[in-house]
């Protein structure tokens, strides 16, 4: 059978009841909800958001209409963070929306093998496997590119590669669960019986998804909820003038090209 | 004085850790973003501020003379050739400067000196330097002195 | 930790630090030495190291000679008389006769003058000074380095000179570390140009907290201009001679452009022209030289502290009137934006507005630096055409010691320099370096790997201290074993404050004082091999320590040395409180034994240009 189009979880469902698996997606969202909240309430950020962004706003030269804030809010949505473009252009960006947006399949897979084709004789449309299986092959090639080569620590600081720091808890939780997901789906379909490595990484699979979720409180997961609320606030504050107490854009042609920003920052 | 990096707009891109000149815009081990992991030895030269693509860093004078509620913002914009400041007092008062930053494409109209016109042959043992006695752009040699002229155990 | 790679580079020219002077040095030396390899190694990074980081808003030496505005001479009294006689006369005319081309390239490179609208020329700030927009300085001169080098080292810091082995006195190259990657780099070199940075911090700041980065020149310019060639052996001058500035407080903002172009002036709090005051007093100090015009800055600064320390403060410079133009509030404010922003940060926090408010003044601690209005650095060669032959010894700008060049804070001697004249001095070096090297007087260089490899030793030891030291607490910064190079620093900072003329004691110092000072000096030196880096950036930290520590030793025996108060308003010799022109109207010069540690002290001849007619005889 063709891996790329089989469901890994339908294969699963003869050991694994699927309301087992269904369970296991609930205490995953649940680990996502308690952590973030937790780090809400424990850091106060979203606190400090709301006060920062009401400060602002006393600065703004203009007042935003109902309809230029949403046309403002879907262009954040559909630009600033449906393209990462706070990364500007090069190779950073582009592993991270390699990264993005493979997660984005692989969980969405994920929960709808899961709910809707999980049992032993479902009929799995072949978009979804290939959805979850090319989601988790973004996510690691995005991740591993972002953290064998872009992680800044190690290409401006010249930090050693295989220095792992608490910064790292989310991508590399992010790439094992992709990894480990993938290898198992392979191995599952070569059907190896009892062999040693038969549920091995289904296992691991299972324990980096609990390091991912479990570990909300404590790596940079909650930035992904945090970073587009500061998209959004950013374009707001640009537009109606108060612009984080920055000067506006000079009124000039941009004739000059570039001087010391033509280069990369890794002058060592 | 110091910068301190907004937690909300840095990308972790490392422009700043690149072009501080005392060594001291570094990465946050927790959150892999950048922040000035020694104020005292910041000078305030704003070159991280100005390298920052998002506009992540800031500066807050020093704690020891400056009182809070000042905001003095840059923007410097390459392509245009400019430098734009903001000033916020802290009783609100505001003001606003653009300056030039260049003149011409950058770059461009400095020499690779490999390719222009060797020395002349004994040039080396003269007192002209590069593009002289031309580019003192008084159409006279370099002046020079007699040494005569200088005098030992004398006033002025 | 890893054992540290050893990375090893050779060329014929390397410069040592890569600002206004360093920059000017590499640009040039390509076009003397086409097939030469070039090589600038740089603390930070090129783009926007050294003094000129956040830009300058004027070039203050400038002649003007295609428009008869200046002639090299001119300078030339100007300098000597603002350093109250004592400078090298041929250093300064040959900076001057050069710095004009210097500058017009920088225009021709991009960089924003300002012209003057009725005459078309450079806007002057004052008889030396032009306008410049230059925030962006820096970048610019960079780039004409980079272009003809044959390679940029960035973060690097150079802690030791190389000697040849195979002849006496003669370099042989450079050693340091890469403070991101760690490893050590071994410079093979037929000739160094050493222009690095002056030094900040060797005396206690204003501001001790947060506040000690605000220093008048960079907190990363730490002495190495003189570390370096002391530590070889390279005979020194002027060491004594440090600067102190008046400039707005706090922020230490220039004040350059409201003196010259918005014409703005000092008092006293009670609103008086308090440097009349201290004329009759000065005179008693320093005879007729209180008498030329311009006054020069030390005596300016003199009537300010005693101004000040009689009570008449705070001294405020009066703005109110100047500010009312809205153009010459423009020139005030955008004065700081390219060259010291933290001034602007200190009004705005304090809603200082000059128009409304007259901003105060101070006198800062005492900085040590060859490019300013002082001359403290390395004894060098002369120009073969112009210097008297006690002046010359083969090469324009060469040190002592074979093959080792100066340019910048480096250079002692040659006064009044500022950004234009440090590359332009770095230009002269770099000819000179190569002319050497045509010469073949850098043929048969031969350094073994015992040299080298006892320096790594050396170099990387704090961190070994550290890494040993930490398991005898169990944390903190308090350790009996070493020391953090912050807390040597402030000890430095303490010593050279309390006994060889900092704030503290109204820059007043005395053969007592000095003597206690090299005392406790002398224990600081012993106490620095027990310095302890945590990693590579503490790592540089105490090698900037390191270099600092040597200089203040270096400034402390000069100012023991010279027993007369030359320079009143930069400091104080209270048991010889006069100028005595009959015994010290000379240079001081020193040399440093590598392997005693022990200084020994001359004095050296003062030539001045004179004319035949204008000529006194000393009495």
């Amino acid at each position: 059978m063709n891996i790329v189009s089989s469901n890994p979880f339908s294969i699963l469902a003869e050991t694994v009841p699927p309301v087992a698996m269904q369970a296991f997606v609930f205490l995953m969202l649940a680990f996502v909800v308690f952590g973030t909240l937790l780090d809400i309430i424990h850091k106060k950020n979203v606190k400090y958001f709301f006060n920062n962004a009401k400060k602002a706003k006393k600065f703004a030269t203009r007042e935003l209409s109902s309809g230029e804030k949403f046309a403002i809010v879907s262009k954040t949505v559909a630009y600033d963070i449906g393209t990462t473009s706070e990364l500007g252009a090069g190779k950073r960006r582009i592993a991270h929306l390699l990264g993005m947006y493979g997660t984005i399949l692989f969980w969405v897979g994920s929960v709808v093998m899961v709910f809707c084709y999980s049992s032993v004789d479902a009929e799995t449309p072949r978009l979804w496997p290939m959805i979850w299986h090319a989601g988790a092959l973004m996510t690691v090639l995005g991740g591993s590119w972002f953290w064998f080569f872009l992680r800044v620590d190690v290409y401006s600081e010249a930090q050693p590669w295989y220095r792992i720091i608490k910064a790292d808890l989310f991508v590399l939780a992010l790439i094992a669960t992709s990894l480990t997901g993938l290898i198992w789906s392979y191995l599952q379909n070569l059907e190896l019986g009892d062999r040693w490595d038969d549920k091995v990484f289904l296992v691991l699979f299972v324990i980096s998804n609990f390091v991912l979720f479990g570990g909300v409180y404590w790596s940079k997961f909650a930035h992904m909820f945090y970073k587009p609320g500061a998209a959004i606030q950013k374009n707001l504050a640009e537009a109606d003038g108060s612009r984080d107490n920055l000067p506006p854009p000079a009124d000039a042609p941009e004739q000059f090209g570039l001087g010391i920003k033509r280069e990369a920052p890794k002058h060592y | 004085m110091s910068t301190f990096v907004y937690m909300t707009r840095c990308d972790g891109c490392g422009h700043c850790v690149d072009i501080c000149p005392s060594d001291i815009m570094h990465i946050d081990e927790t959150i892999r973003r950048a922040k000035n992991i020694e104020p005292n030895f910041c000078w305030e030269c704003y070159s991280c501020v100005k390298a920052c693509p998002n506009h992540a860093i800031d500066v807050r004078g020093y704690a020891d003379f400056a009182p809070m509620g000042h905001s003095v913002r840059v923007r410097r914009e390459e392509e245009k050739g400019t430098i734009s400041w903001r000033i916020k007092f802290r009783n609100g008062t505001e003001k606003n400067f653009v300056s030039p930053i260049t003149t011409k494409p950058w770059g461009k109209f400095i020499p690779k000196l490999a390719e222009k016109d060797k020395p002349n042959q004994g040039e080396i043992n003269s007192q002209i330097l590069y593009n002289e006695p031309h580019g003192l752009n008084t159409d006279k040699d370099l002046p020079t002195l007699n040494k005569d002229s200088f005098k030992k155990g004398v006033y002025y | 930790m890893p054992k540290n790679k050893t990375v090893f580079e050779e060329c014929d020219v390397l410069v040592v630090g890569g600002g206004m002077a360093g920059t000017g040095a590499t640009f040039e030396a390509r076009h003397w030495g086409r097939d030469l390899k070039i090589i600038c190694v740089e603390k930070a990074n090129i783009d926007r190291s050294g003094a000129v980081a956040q830009g300058l808003y004027a070039i203050n030496c400038y002649m003007g000679m295609q428009w008869g505005e200046n002639q090299p001479e001119d300078h030339v009294r100007y300098a000597r008389n603002d350093l109250m006689g004592l400078v090298r006369e041929d250093l300064g005319y040959d900076m001057a006769r050069h710095v004009d081309s210097t500058v017009h390239m920088f225009d021709e490179w991009g960089l924003p003058m300002m012209k003057n609208k009725e005459t078309g020329r450079y806007q002057r700030e004052g008889k030396w000074q032009i306008m410049i927009h230059g925030e962006s300085y820096k970048p610019i001169v960079a780039e004409a380095a980079k272009k003809s080098a044959d390679k940029i080292y960035n973060r690097i810091m150079i802690t030791h000179l190389l000697k040849d082995e195979s002849k006496q006195n003669r370099i042989a190259g450079a050693v340091g570390f890469n403070m991101r990657t760690g490893d050590y780099h071994v410079f093979k070199a037929k000739t160094v140009i050493v222009a690095a940075g002056g030094a900040s911090h060797i005396f206690k700041p204003r501001a001790v907290g947060e506040g000690m980065g605000r220093t008048w020149y960079a907190p990363w310019s730490n002495g190495s201009a003189y570390a370096l060639p002391i530590a070889a052996g390279a005979k020194m001058t002027q060491m004594e001679n440090r600067i102190v500035l008046c400039r707005f407080k706090d922020g230490y903002g220039p004040v350059g452009a409201y003196f010259l172009h918005l014409k703005t002036y000092t008092q006293n709090a009670n609103g008086e022209n308090y440097e009349k005051k201290w004329y009759e007093a000065t005179k008693k100090l320093v005879g007729e030289y209180i008498d030329h015009h311009p006054v020069p800055t030390c005596l300016r600064n003199h009537a300010f502290i005693q101004e000040v320390a009689a009570g008449g403060g705070p001294i405020h410079m009066v703005t109110k009137e100047a500010f009312q133009d809205p153009h010459l509030e423009t020139v005030g404010w955008e004065n700081f934006l390219g060259m010291t922003v933290g001034q602007a940060v200190v009004w705005a926090s304090q809603n200082i507005d000059p128009k409304y408010t007259n901003p105060e003044l101070t006198t800062s601690e005492p900085y040590v630096m060859g490019s300013h209005a002082t001359c403290s650095g390395a004894w060098v060669s002369g120009p073969e055409d112009i210097a008297p032959s006690e002046y010359f010894w083969g090469y324009n700008r060469m040190t002592t010691i074979e093959g080792l060049f100066g340019a910048g804070d480096t250079v002692g001697g040659s006064a009044h320099k500022f950004s234009s004249g440090s590359f332009t001095e770095g230009r002269l070096a770099a000819k000179a370096a190569v002319k050497y090297i045509q010469d073949k007087k850098a043929n048969g260089i031969e350094v073994t790997d015992k040299q080298y490899n006892n320096l790594k030793e050396v170099i990387y030891k704090p961190m070994e201290n550290y890494t040993v030291g930490r398991n005898e607490i169990t944390g903190g910064t308090v350790s009996p074993s070493y020391i953090s190079p912050i807390q040597g620093l402030q000890r430095l900072q303490k010593i050279m404050d309390e006994y060889c003329g900092g704030i503290t004691n109204n820059y007043m110092t005395n053969d007592n004082l000095l003597k206690k000072g090299l005392e406790q000096l002398g224990l600081l030196q012993e106490d620095l091999e027990n310095v302890g880096a945590e990693d590579y950036h503490q790592l540089m930290r105490a090698w900037e320590l390191k270099h600092r520590a040597l200089t203040s030793q270096c400034v402390t025996e000069h100012t023991l040395f010279r027993e007369e108060t030359r320079w009143p308003g930069y400091y104080y010799r209270g048991d010889h409180m006069k100028l005595d022109d009959d015994n010290w109207h000379c240079l001081t010069t020193s040399e440093r034994n590598p392997e005693t540690g022990k200084f020994s002290m001359e004095k050296q001849p003062v030539y001045h240009i004179v004319d035949e007619k204008d000529k006194k005889k000393a009495s």
